[in-house]
């Protein structure tokens, strides 16, 4: 059974990294996106992600899908939810691919329409106030990416 | 004798800062049978102001896919609020 793609609390990177690379690749390309510090100005003590888990679920599988499509790659992705604190991981995007540039590429292109079609939403803790929803783009299917 | 339209109820699931434009995180409706998604935002926007400002970027789910506002609904249906999303 695939595990889930959207993840209780944070995730461990090296989950990811510990796969082995398919023979035929050459290239490993990893983002994480992890929870700062700083917002326009605010300090962040932390974000809260709720996700709508079904779609969710199926968008993330989706992009693996389309990574593999457009760009030739092996393409895993997975998000947190719930409570983070700073310097947690929330977002991993993980591309395994014959080259370089198809792996840069294509982790690029992941994280970028993740942001745009999946829906998840941060609400961030402040030290100076209450806590808030960020202002977000409505959502895309994939294929409008 | 033709039936009598029965109202129906459905359930209203408000993610992000939806919560927030509707003050619940669930809210109960009751529309009239053969209602669509649309009429199902209509009713929500005559009672949140904030939700009617936004209404052009909500997105409506049901179940694990996004659904247009002609789709009709049926008693005791879930959809889900799809406010502007910020994962990452």
């Amino acid at each position: 059974m695939t595990a889930s793609r959207l993840r209780q609390g944070a995730l461990d990177p090296a989950e990811w990294l510990a796969k082995p690379m398919p023979p035929h690749c050459g290239g490993l390309a990893v983002f994480a996106g992890t929870v700062r510090n700083l917002h326009e100005g605010r300090a962040v003590t932390g974000i809260r992600y709720h996700a709508h888990a079904a779609l969710a679920e199926r968008r993330l599988a989706e992009i693996e899908a389309e990574a593999a499509r457009r760009f030739g790659v092996e393409c895993e992705v997975a998000h947190g939810s719930g409570e983070l604190q700073v310097g947690d991981a929330s977002v991993i995007i993980v591309v395994r691919a014959g080259h370089r540039a198809e792996a840069f590429e294509a982790c690029r292109w992941a994280i970028d329409t993740l942001k745009q079609t999946v829906p998840i939403w941060k609400e961030e803790r402040y030290a100076d106030g209450e806590p808030r929803f960020l202002e977000g783009t409505p959502i895309k299917n994939i294929e409008q990416t | 004798m033709a039936d009598t339209l029965e109202p129906m109820r459905i359930t209203v699931e408000c993610y992000g800062a939806s919560q927030r434009w509707c003050g619940a995180e669930l809210i109960s409706l009751e529309l009239a049978d053969g209602a669509t998604v649309g009429d199902a935002l209509d009713h929500l926007s005559e009672r949140f102001g904030e939700l009617a400002r936004r209404r052009e970027t909500i997105a409506v789910a049901i179940g694990d896919g996004i659904v247009p506002g002609s789709r009709p609904l049926d008693e005791g249906e879930r959809l889900a609020l799809i406010p502007p999303v910020s994962g990452g």
